[in-house]
């Protein structure tokens, strides 16, 4: 009945928050830290549990260094464009971009060029998380067949 | 600063479909490391993740390619309206893949216990395997010792030969060996039919009493002897020994008795003691018996002498007379009966002597209409090395006394045959009333009779005892089955080689002899 009340009957509630526009990039960024802080999370709890002895999780290791190298990629590209607006891309041509920087940096339009192409950081650290499975998977293997043989 | 959008474009274009395949080929090696080990808790964890990175990878690969395909088709307008779902889906996967990675340790410490239990199992499995062929190896063992334990103990049941009986907690009989049947003379079947118990065997009823009460409390009984009845009217000396029996394993009370004929043994034992009592009986018979005869000659030939000579005195002089000759006919009687020496001694054959003693014996006016019955002879002479006139004294004696025995219109049966063990048998039976159990230990010593004072000397059957001593045999008594006694004579037969040529011309068949 109550619910029937509310669902047929809307008022303007005053008690819920109003969002702005820069929650988003706030939200996406606090999101690609939380990525990083497991990520580290990971690598020590690996260490922690001495299965860097294993190759599989070694290699499980270098993908989560590479995970933080990405996260910490797109937070600085995200931190220079989207949130203090420091950096901004004009196309210009299919082949050329016009990097604007506030202050007229080249350095930072450079810095800003090379964090632009993050996934040269995320591919590798899918590479490696993708060889470490693969290396577990054979250890798996060799296990079995090991317990198998009498 | 103008740059090439090139570089940026490639990385990006390719950077995210790498990144798609990629993640599913890491999504399909986790799915296989999940299918090796389903119950392991890092393998799931595994492709949890690998599934956050393939939502990651094809959110953000789409959003990047579809951008740069909107932007470089001049629809950047568009881009901008689907960019914040495209960014929010992308910040969602990847706070996903976070969110997934911090359970790492929590799935690595499930692993852990799972992997200890499984390990723990795995332990307790091959200790129960263990234990199971442990157990199995024992049980066949044990089994192995039980049967051939039950297979000893069955064979001591069925092969001992005392008997050895079972009975329930109401000495109700429950199992019993093939000595035990013999002993009865019952069958197992019908024992059990009957439900018959120990108490059914004893003579007596208080007797019974006695051996339960004793069971009752010391629980065991000890080398009692007592009679058993058994089914031909007859009774047999037994010693039992026997206990109780708890069980186990549910089994109720029993009792266990073992049960020893020994009927034979005493037996064996009376006729050893009847024999040193009659030897010792002819030692002092034999004593008085030379004491006496030598007065009793002096009296006698005095008191003939004087009759020779007329003193008025005759008739008392005959009076004195017959009662010494009474008494010399007692002492030569108790000689006979306790005399060592020999007398002339040869061959003989049985049926002649008995032939010739009924003869004799068929002028004596008791055996009128007496029936004398002579059974079939064997084919062979019956030839024994003796005194005829000791051993035709022995028969008579036996005869006469049947005689008494059957009184008027009675029957005597003489037979005789031989043992495997060459012993020649001449029995003499009666159907007159017996022998009192508690005479058959005095049967043959001197001077006991039953019969009325001045009818017997009772010295016939002690001096027929003596003779047939003296003849290396024996003579036993008996009462019959169904009425009347029998006595035995057992002698020695002669050697073979004597006994040639002298086959018997009477045939085997019985002979009647009516004496009238």
């Amino acid at each position: 009945m109550v619910l029937s009340w509310l669902f047929f009957l809307p008022a303007e509630v005053l008690a819920t928050q109003l969002h702005v526009t820069s929650e988003g990039i706030i939200t996406h960024q606090v999101g690609h830290l939380f990525f990083l802080f497991s990520m580290v999370v990971l690598i020590f709890t690996i260490t922690g549990k001495a299965l860097d002895t294993q190759k599989g999780w070694r290699l499980i290791q270098y993908s989560a260094i590479f995970f933080i190298l990405w996260n910490l990629d797109a937070i600085g590209a995200h931190f220079l464009d989207n949130q203090i607006q420091a950096v901004k891309i004009e196309n210009i041509s299919l082949g050329q971009i016009r990097v604007v920087t506030r202050n007229g940096s080249p350095v930072l339009a450079w810095i800003y060029y090379g964090l632009k192409m993050d996934h040269l950081l995320c591919v590798p650290a899918m590479f490696f998380f993708y060889r470490g499975l693969s290396c577990l998977v054979s250890a798996q293997q060799q296990a079995t067949v090991k317990k198998e043989t009498p | 600063m103008i740059v090439s959008f090139i570089p940026i474009l490639a990385v990006d274009v390719a950077g995210s479909v790498a990144m798609v395949v990629i993640a599913l080929l890491c999504l399909n090696k986790a799915r296989r490391l999940r299918e090796m080990d389903p119950a392991n808790a890092v393998f799931l964890y595994l492709l949890w993740i690998s599934t956050g990175f393939t939502i990651f990878a094809v959110s953000r690969a789409f959003g990047h390619i579809l951008r740069q395909f909107l932007i470089l088709t001049s629809n950047a307008e568009v881009w901008h309206t689907i960019a914040p779902y495209s960014g929010s889906v992308n910040t969602v996967s990847f706070m996903l893949v976070g969110l997934i990675t911090l359970f790492f340790k929590q799935s690595w410490h499930i692993n852990e216990k799972i992997l200890s239990s499984r390990k723990s199992l795995e332990d307790t499995h091959i200790k129960l395997v263990d234990l199971n062929q442990t157990l199995e190896q024992k049980v066949v063992a044990r089994t192995e010792m039980l049967t051939s334990s039950e297979h000893k103990a069955r064979r001591i049941f069925e092969q001992s030969l005392d008997t050895i009986l079972v009975t329930d907690e109401g000495f109700k009989v429950s199992e019993i060996n093939q000595a035990g049947l013999a002993l009865t003379g019952y069958k197992k079947g019908e024992m059990l039919e009957k439900k018959m118990g120990l108490k059914d065997f004893m003579t007596k009823p208080s007797e019974w009493e006695r051996i339960r009460g004793l069971l009752e409390v010391d629980e065991y009984i000890l080398n009692e002897e007592t009679d058993f009845a058994l089914p031909n009217f007859t009774q047999v000396r037994v010693l039992i020994t026997g206990g109780v029996d708890y069980g186990a394993f549910g089994c109720g009370k029993t009792f266990h008795f073992i049960i020893k004929n020994i009927n034979d043994k005493k037996q064996m034992e009376q006729q050893i003691a009847q024999a040193d009592k009659l030897a010792a009986l002819g030692e002092l018979s034999a004593g008085v018996a030379h004491e006496i005869n030598n007065p009793l000659g002096i009296i006698l030939g005095y008191t003939q002498l004087m009759l020779k000579e007329a003193s008025g005195f005759e008739e008392d002089l005959k009076t004195i007379e017959k009662h010494v000759q009474n008494c010399r006919t007692v002492v030569s009687d108790l000689l006979t009966f306790s005399r060592k020496g020999s007398l002339e001694k040869r061959r003989l054959d049985v049926a002649r002597t008995i032939d010739n003693v009924i003869k004799f014996l068929s002028n004596h006016t008791d055996f009128r209409k007496v029936e004398i019955w002579q059974g079939p002879l064997p084919r062979q002479s019956l030839m024994v090395y003796g005194n005829e006139q000791e051993l035709a004294q022995v028969i008579i004696n036996l005869i006469i006394n049947a005689c008494h025995a059957v009184g008027k219109n009675g029957r005597i049966e003489i037979e005789t045959g031989e043992t495997k063990d060459r012993q020649v048998l001449i029995t003499v039976k009666d159907d007159g009333t017996g022998i009192r159990k508690r005479h058959f230990s005095r049967l043959f010593d001197p001077f006991f009779t039953t019969k009325p004072p001045g009818q017997g000397t009772g010295l016939g059957l002690s001096v027929g005892y003596g003779i047939i001593r003296r003849h290396g045999g024996d003579i036993t008594a008996r009462n019959r089955e169904k009425k009347g006694a029998a006595f035995t004579i057992s002698l020695p037969s002669a050697p073979a080689e004597e006994k040639e040529g002298m086959g018997r011309t009477q045939g085997p068949k019985g002979n009647r002899r009516d004496i009238q």
